[in-house]
């Protein structure tokens, strides 16, 4: 794993507020996500897990604070947010795949039209991820005939195929069925080794304490404590941690 | 009043001219969903749009809520979604006749139009006024149904397509209209029957449909009750069979949909 130290995506002091401050989605983040990074996010529902994901690629304009990505503040510069968005892939709960596309035109549209890719191009390059995560001969299927496992895989190539700097992924396997878990950490697992930064909301511990370098957890829109897997899983110190753990770890 | 086989025996000697009426209805009812339809588009993608020349103010920052809710308000300032509501709650809140009259008389009284007719009689003078003032309503309504049709597009699909890149414009094309459109459809088809049937008072500005050549048919023969029968039974023989054939694609496609 490459991890040198520069901060890949600073994100300082972000905010995230409903209705006026009433509801605190997030309440102050700070943190820095390094190439190469593998961050963990655990918490308990409505800790502000995915708003913080999705905060990262602007999917949820902030309230106030700042992300620095690459050395420039995507929150409060005016920069092209379509250009940086490709640059930082999203892997979602429910896959969101395009039902009215073939696994093969889900793949190659977004080189296409947002990179202007050839086809042949773009196709080269799906068929060859395809391969890796096992789902070649289902190129020209379309999403409905694929089990929800294959979709999550299609989705995570999907996300690849467009050359991403980042990956985050928001709970990829929670509507899986428990058979189907297992292919795709893999994947994730394969993506890890070679090295790819990438920011994972997920409830399965074996994975973030296997694969993951940093495991954040986080509770009521803050970041409560943050570390190595050994640290959080086996040496928890604030009291938050060591219920939500004691709870998870049991069930 | 007796209806007699006698009278309607009479009446249709006059066939020709019901048929001739029947043509006209048709015609009149593509005519309008065809240019109602693109309407309703452009109106629907105003009422989506996202053009809001005071959006800076909810990023100014303040500590007084009350301002800050000020802010957030006339940020929400749409012009164009405005423009496109006033149109749509125009046509909804007045009534279709006093629409028809209003493009007939005022709006085509200052415009002077070629007097011609086509397909041998229909007067395109009055055809194109009752045509452009049911496109102009029948769009009003369906603009709420393709809108709906688009939103009804999960919003994860957005999401996705936005995730990779895709500009707002590219999500619309690639992503969101292509699903949306199976919602749409059977809506634009049922229009096409509805407007078959509220086509029926164009005949007040002499518009030659089925209902004009009753009334022509009725002060040829004095027979007042066969006509409207024969009336009757040609809208409900265009009405039934459209309806459901579109009630038998429309289960066609939902059943392709969960394969
Ligand atoms: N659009 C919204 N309007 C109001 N409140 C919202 C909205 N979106 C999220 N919230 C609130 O923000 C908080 C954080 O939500 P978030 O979805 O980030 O939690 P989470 O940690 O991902 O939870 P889960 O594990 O259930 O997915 C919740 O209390 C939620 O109710
Ligand atoms: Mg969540």
């Amino acid at each position: 794993m490459t991890t040198d130290n520069t901060a890949l995506i600073k994100v300082r002091d972000l905010k995230k507020h409903y209705n006026y401050g009433a509801i605190k989605a997030l309440d102050g983040v700070n943190i820095d996500i390094n190439k190469g990074d593998v961050m963990v996010v655990i918490g308990p529902s409505g800790s502000g897990k995915s708003t913080f994901l999705r905060s990262l690629n602007l999917l949820e304009e902030p309230t106030d604070g700042s992300i620095v990505f690459d050395g420039r503040d995507i929150v409060n510069e005016k920069i092209n947010l379509d250009e940086f968005r490709e640059r930082m892939g999203m892997v979602f709960q429910h896959f969101n795949l395009f039902p009215h596309k073939t696994i093969l035109e889900n793949l190659t549209l977004a080189p296409q039209i947002v990179k202007g890719k050839s086809k042949e191009e773009a196709e080269k390059k799906a068929l060859e991820l395809l391969d890796r995560v096992g789902l070649k001969d289902r190129a020209s299927a379309y999403p409905v005939q694929l089990s929800g496992g294959q979709k999550q895989r299609v989705a995570i190539v999907r996300a690849l195929c467009m050359d991403p700097e980042v990956m985050l992924f928001d709970e990829p396997t929670s509507a899986l069925d428990p058979e189907m878990v297992g292919e795709v950490l893999e994947v994730m697992k394969e993506l890890a080794k070679e090295g790819m930064t990438m920011v994972c909301v997920t409830h399965e511990m074996g994975f973030a304490r296997e694969v993951g370098n940093r495991v954040v957890f986080m509770a009521d829109g803050n970041i409560i404590e943050e570390g190595t897997p050994e640290k959080i899983f086996d040496h928890p110190e604030s009291p938050r941690l060591k219920d939500f753990l004691g709870k998870v770890l049991e069930a | 009043m007796t209806i007699s086989w006698g009278n309607i025996e009479k009446i249709l000697t006059y066939g020709n001219m019901f048929q001739q009426g029947l043509i006209v209805t048709v015609l009149l009812a593509l005519c309008t969903v065809f240019f109602g339809f693109f309407l309703a588009f452009g109106l629907a993608l105003m009422l989506l749009s996202d053009v809001r020349p005071f959006r800076y103010l909810e990023k100014v920052k303040t500590d007084d809520i009350n301002k800050k809710k000020r802010n957030d308000f006339i940020a929400k300032f749409n012009p164009v979604k405005l423009i496109a509501n006033c149109y749509v709650q125009f046509v909804r809140c007045t009534p279709m006749l006093v629409q028809i009259f209003l493009v007939y008389y005022i709006v085509f009284g200052f415009i002077t139009l070629p007097k011609f007719t086509f397909f041998g009689f229909i007067q395109f003078e009055r055809f194109f006024p009752a045509a452009v003032a049911l496109a102009l309503n029948s769009g009003g309504y369906m603009s709420a149904v393709i809108r709906g049709g688009i939103e009804g597009v999960d919003n994860g699909q957005t999401e996705a397509a936005r995730s990779l890149g895709m500009s707002k414009a590219q999500t619309m094309y690639h992503i969101i209209l292509p699903q949306a459109i199976k919602n749409i459809l059977p809506a634009v088809a049922n229009e096409f029957v509805t407007i078959i049937k509220e086509s029926s008072i164009c005949y007040t500005i002499g518009v030659q449909d089925i209902m004009f050549n009753v009334k022509s048919v009725q002060s040829a023969t004095f027979i007042i009750a066969e006509p409207l029968l024969m009336a009757t039974f040609l809208y409900f023989c265009l009405c039934f069979p459209t309806s459901k054939i579109i009630e038998y694609v429309e289960r066609r496609m939902r059943q392709s949909d969960n394969r």
